[in-house]
């Protein structure tokens, strides 16, 4: 039984080390200039779970990193941007890292 | 009188960014001075508690270029964004203010209570920015309506982190006196982060300059 224990707690613990924070995208619209995002970004860092926040206007993208084990609701979200002075287009969730993030807006910049 | 000190404009300068609007964001506070040519002298503060409405007030000087006569307004003053179309690649705005002030001047004794409102409606792509705005200050003594029209043309688009330029055409008309015709002048604008200023010359030859902070 102890073995079973000890098992069970070093294949939760691998799990947990394994696994990847999740980043949040979501498409905004009227990002126009640099006031805009800085707003948006005050606003989500304000947050608890919000662990890092990119806004790239040439997408219209504002990805958030979430602290491990945090979530923010999708309305929570509409709620912050609406709050901001933004309309969220879409949101979508993924475990891809924001150095792969910033990598590829970096690669799609014109 | 204001009188920007140089220190004020060094630091404004030193932080320095598209669009002069009452109200950046939610929780954000805004400072802005402006040197009109020498016929306007401003400087407002403004704290906005949401994204659209913003409170705060100022200080204006007026110097006529026709006949030499001053004015002096405090003003406390709300901001109101009253409509935003957030759009795939633009924005436009629409803001309203008001709000109520003391005026002295250099053609009558004491001080008068001074009312004042305004209107601005402005688009914006990160390419294209047009805005025009329509300023009113009243008190029994003086009354002045400045119009001002700014188109602009970005060079490149900037993003967030970047440093942004614009290309600016502004023209404003003065009553009351104090600017004979249409002062037209052609700005350089530049932003980055919180911050902007801009600068040019007018069609007299004259400097017409603001910075704005976003903190």
């Amino acid at each position: 039984m102890k073995l079973f224990q000890i098992a069970l707690a070093a294949t939760l613990l691998a799990v947990a080390a394994g696994s990847a924070a999740t980043t949040i995208e979501m498409s905004v619209n009227g990002l126009v200039c640099a006031f805009c995002a800085q707003g948006i970004e005050k606003k989500l860092k304000k947050l608890p779970a919000t662990s890092e926040v990119i806004v790239n206007l040439e997408y219209r993208l504002v990805a958030v990193l979430l602290k491990d084990g945090q979530d923010i609701p999708d309305p929570d979200l509409r709620k912050a941007l609406t709050d901001a002075g933004y309309t969220v287009k879409s949101i979508s969730r993924s475990e891809t890292p924001m150095s792969d993030v910033r990598e590829r807006l970096k690669q799609r910049q014109p | 009188m204001v009188r920007f000190s140089s220190g004020l404009f060094a630091f404004m300068a030193a932080v320095a960014p598209v669009m002069a609007k009452p109200i950046a964001y939610a929780d954000g506070t805004t400072v802005m001075a402006e040197y009109g040519a020498g016929t306007m002298e401003e400087l407002q503060i403004f704290y906005a508690p949401r994204f659209d409405y913003s409170v705060g007030g100022g200080h204006v000087d007026f110097i006529s270029d026709v006949d030499g006569h001053t004015e002096h307004i405090n003003y406390a003053r709300l901001n109101w964004l009253a409509h935003r179309w957030n759009l795939d690649d633009s924005q436009a705005n629409v803001f309203v203010w008001g709000g109520a002030g003391s005026d002295t001047g250099s053609r009558f004794d004491g001080t008068r209570f001074a009312g004042n409102a305004g209107l601005q409606v402005d688009y914006e792509t990160r390419r294209v920015y047009a805005s025009l705005k329509s300023d009113l200050q009243r008190s029994s003594e003086f009354s002045v309506r400045i119009d001002t029209l700014q188109l602009g043309l970005a060079p490149y688009k900037h993003d967030y982190g970047g440093t942004a330029t614009w290309f600016l055409f502004q023209a404003r008309h003065y009553t009351a006196e104090l600017h004979s015709g249409i002062e037209t002048a052609a700005l350089l604008r530049l932003f980055r982060g919180g911050a902007w200023i801009e600068a040019g010359i007018t069609n007299a030859g004259k400097i017409q300059a603001m910075a704005m902070f976003n903190f």
